[in-house]
């Protein structure tokens, strides 16, 4: 039997009906503020679907899942943590998950936004297959289900007996949350987890006689680019966070680092987890460079998000037309559109109405860039 | 004012017309793979019937229909020429649009026009046997219906992804009586190898040619034959461009721009050769050719034109011609006959020499075009044709905007009827737009060896 630990961040997407992007530290002056919980309705919404598949539910007390469970009618499900006051908050979520672990559970099942994936993750790492149900305000990673109804399908096709859960490689964004009331965007990949996710919903169109396989498909893009990056030995290559470009160190033979900007020149790794300023002091006058990097996360963006070590004047000194983008065709399926947010708007432009993205062995895709104008911009690709 | 203009059966083509003797710069000649030595007919005669290989380096300029093949063709030739008025009326074109609809033939595309004398020519030679592959199905279910006709056994390997896409295409050559196989099978050495290192491969037209050409070498009653690509298949289609000669002076008309899709060249040669030769003997000396090609395997925009292989595993002779290289496995668009590296060696050349030119689209675009097609004309194209339809519309709306009365001529090569699966996608919105990173390719290869006499 498959067991699922399920928890609710109660209070995840409170902020947004009230204007506060984010609830982080913030739960006391949403509800000041006169927001209801939406979380719980969210996460009810999924639990329903898959009342009758039979698995074994671990939970928190109350409003962080029990209630859910049991207004669902779930048999016997277990009450393994409890939260000590009804603001429950970070620390409880992490102290749930821990309560997981210790019961094997197979998948954590969680209701929030990206502010609890993060939680989740920092315990469970890429150990345990982590979904999410949405209902944050932001929602840049790549853990989350589309709507909690297509949570409800994974769950069932992973669960039911016989069934097997697919995982893939989920990116975790880390928001500053600080900087998103104030209305910029700051974000870093936090994290890889291991996410499960449903073919039919990733991959286009049945008809289409695609791979289904994703770690597969960045091995194509990475024999690819190595072919590239070995055919051009005098250019110094940036390659960015992420799986798909860890892939491309793995396959030239080098040690990357999963979540940092790396530098490889002539088949070797001259410096790793760069920030800005060792970008900078790499990429003197004359240096010939091209930087490498992948779609971050859930909603399509492309710098800016998730990569901050690259500001503006980096990209100056690189060049528009050095930038090389790579991701998979199942990322690239579930992405309608890219977000090129780089910190400046002439750079921005620069990049056209299309990018070409790297999608395969000797295989580009070609992607509409979405243009987020102005101050409500944040809202626009916000997923609320 | 006509809106189709119809042939009597009488004046269906008797004669091909053969563009060789006509070329500005004569041909490459075609390189053994073992020796890089330039062919002489024995070494096709292994997988090639002699009339065929005769036909493919021919020097005369006209080269008889046997009665026998005229009779079959008449089964559906000649196929009408339409005026789009519909849709001219929907652009508000000045232009004047011709389509050559070759949808009409059984198996619903041009492919039967070579199809016919591929398999007499083996009849008459005593072949038992053919083997062949196909990309979209098209050309095999064109096949199947010819060998059927002339009493021979045909084999057919599909590229795996359309043979999952297309299920109908493989049941049509069921019922003409042939057998398909999807590729890459276990039946052949090549096919086996691709299989070891990539069992999860979708195939190509590449790797499928690999198969039957070691399929027909191997086996002693079997002979090869290829649905597009060699200068006989070309000069079979010719019939298409020679009727519409003759449609169009009907109407007192002559094309400004002809237009067609090319996978490996052989309906667009067929419409365009031609008027090719028109151009380059000097009576119509503005007319504009234009090649239609995918985005994702532009050979004739992005290509090289260089010898390479004209399969995969490298057992075929080596063509001069524009090439994304042997290697290249485009990706699964639905327009699966026009993923091929290469392009027949005439068109390539014309192409070099700047006779021709070639334009290039996105998946999205030509399902757009068309779309507008089918609510203007009402039929529903072949994703290849549609890059065909796509440029013919773009060719109109330049014509809105200069005002000018130009008449357009492309090949309406086949019908969609078996490509639903391809609407659907672009309906849901689910049409992946692929492309071809140039200049990475281009860095990549620099540290590979060079193929022989390239
Ligand atoms: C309808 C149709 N048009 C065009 C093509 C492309 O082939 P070619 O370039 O040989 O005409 C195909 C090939 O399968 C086809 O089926």
């Amino acid at each position: 039997m498959c067991t699922i630990g399920f928890l609710v961040n109660p209070f995840a997407g409170m902020g947004g009906a009230v204007g506060l992007k984010g609830t982080d530290g913030m739960v006391e002056a949403a509800l000041a503020r006169g927001a209801v919980p939406r979380a719980p309705g969210r996460a009810a919404e999924t639990i329903l679907q898959v009342a009758d598949i039979g698995a074994h539910f671990i939970t928190c007390s109350g409003v962080m899942g029990e209630d859910i469970l049991a207004g669902a009618g779930i048999p016997g499900y277990e009450v393994v943590y409890r939260p000590a006051s009804e603001t429950t908050g970070a620390a409880d979520t992490m102290a749930a998950c821990r309560a997981f672990l210790d019961r094997d559970a197979d998948l954590i099942l969680f209701c929030g936004g990206d502010g609890t994936a993060r939680d989740v993750y920092s315990v469970i790492g890429d150990l345990v297959p982590m979904l999410g149900i949405p209902a944050g305000v932001k929602m840049y990673s790549a853990v989350f289900a589309i709507h909690p109804r297509a949570a409800a399908g994974i769950v069932r096709e992973g669960c039911t007996p016989g069934g097997k859960f697919l995982l893939r490689d989920a990116e975790v964004v880390d928001v500053d949350e600080e900087a998103y009331r104030e209305g910029s965007l700051r974000t870093r990949l936090f994290g890889i987890a291991k996410s499960p996710y449903r073919p039919g919903l990733v991959q286009g169109t049945k008809q289409v006689f695609e791979d289904s396989d994703e770690e597969r498909a960045k091995k194509d893009i990475a024999r690819f680019m190595r072919e590239v990056i070995e055919g051009t030995p005098g250019i110094l290559y940036i390659l960015g966070p992420g799986s798909t470009t860890a892939a491309i160190g793995e396959e030239i033979g080098l040690k990357k680092t999963l979540l940092g900007f790396d530098a490889v020149k002539g088949g070797r790794l001259i410096a790793t987890d760069l920030n800005e300023e060792g970008l900078l002091g790499l990429l003197e006058e004359g240096t010939s460079a091209r930087l490498v990097i992948s779609i971050i996360g859930a909603q399509g963006s492309v710098l800016g998000r998730g990569t901050q070590q690259v500001s503006p004047a980096v990209l100056r000194r690189i060049g528009r037309e050095n930038v090389i983008i790579v991701a998979t065709p199942h990322k690239l399926a579930e992405t309608p559109m890219v977000f090129v947010d780089s910190g400046d708007r002439d750079m921005d432009l620069a990049f056209g109405d299309h990018l070409s993205v790297v999608s395969g062995y000797r295989i580009a895709q070609r992607k509409r860039i979405g243009r987020v104008e102005g101050p409500e911009r944040t809202s626009q690709v916000g997923g609320e | 004012m006509h809106t189709k203009i119809v042939l009597d059966e009488d004046h269906m083509p008797k004669k091909w017309y053969n563009i060789l003797p006509d070329l500005p710069t004569p041909l490459d000649p075609p390189l053994h793979p073992a020796t890089g030595k330039p062919l002489v007919p024995e070494d096709l005669t292994p997988i090639f019937p002699m009339e065929l290989i005769l036909q493919e380096m021919s020097q005369k300029r006209t080269i008889d229909i046997p009665s026998d093949v005229q009779d079959v063709l008449r089964l559906w030739r000649p196929s009408p020429l339409y005026r789009a008025h519909r849709l001219e009326k929907y652009l508000k074109t000045p232009a004047h649009i011709y389509y050559k609809y070759e949808g009409v033939s059984p198996p619903g595309s041009h492919k039967p026009n070579t199809a016919v004398p591929q398999a007499y020519y083996n009849m008459k030679a005593g072949t038992e046997r053919i083997a062949t592959e196909t990309g979209a199905g098209q050309w095999g279910s064109a096949l199947a219906f010819a060998t059927q006709i002339f009493g021979l056994e045909c084999t057919i390997y599909m590229v795996r992804s359309s043979y999952m896409q297309k299920p109908y295409r493989k049941s049509m050559m069921q019922v003409w009586g042939a057998e398909c196989i999807p590729s890459p099978s276990t039946k052949t050495k090549a096919g086996t190898a691709v299989l070891q290192k990539d069992p999860e491969t979708t195939g190509s037209l590449g790797i499928a040619i690999s198969e039957a050409v070691e399929d027909a070498a191997t086996h002693g009653n079997t002979n090869y034959s290829l649905g597009s690509v060699l200068n006989h298949v070309c000069l079979h289609q010719t019939v298409v461009g020679l009727e519409c000669m003759e449609q169009l002076a009907s109407v007192e008309d002559y094309p400004d721009v002809v237009i067609g899709c090319v996978g490996g060249g052989s309906n667009f040669a067929g419409i365009s050769f031609p008027f090719a030769g028109e151009k380059l003997k000097g009576k119509h000396k503005e007319t504009e050719i234009i090649a239609v090609e995918p985005a994702s395997c532009p050979t004739l925009t992005k290509g090289l034109f260089a010898y390479d292989y004209g399969d995969v595993a490298g057992l075929t002779p080596l063509l001069k011609m524009f090439t994304l290289g042997h290697d290249f496995v485009p990706p699964s668009i639905h327009a699966g006959g026009l993923r091929y590296h290469g392009d027949n060696p005439t068109i390539s050349r014309l192409v070099y020499d700047g006779v021709m030119k070639a334009v290039s689209y996105h998946q999205s675009e030509v399902f757009d075009a068309a779309q507008t097609f089918a609510r203007t004309e009402g039929i529903i194209v072949a994703p290849e044709t549609s890059h065909a339809v796509r440029a013919t519309i773009d060719e109109a709306l330049k014509c809105k905007k200069s005002g000018e009365a130009k008449t357009l001529l492309f090949n309406c090569s086949g019908h969609g009827n078996f490509d639903m699966s391809a609407y659907d996608a672009f309906y849901a919105n689910q049409l992946v737009d692929y492309e071809y990173p140039e200049q990475l390719i281009r860095e990549s290869l620099a540290r590979l060896p060079k193929i022989p006499g390239a």
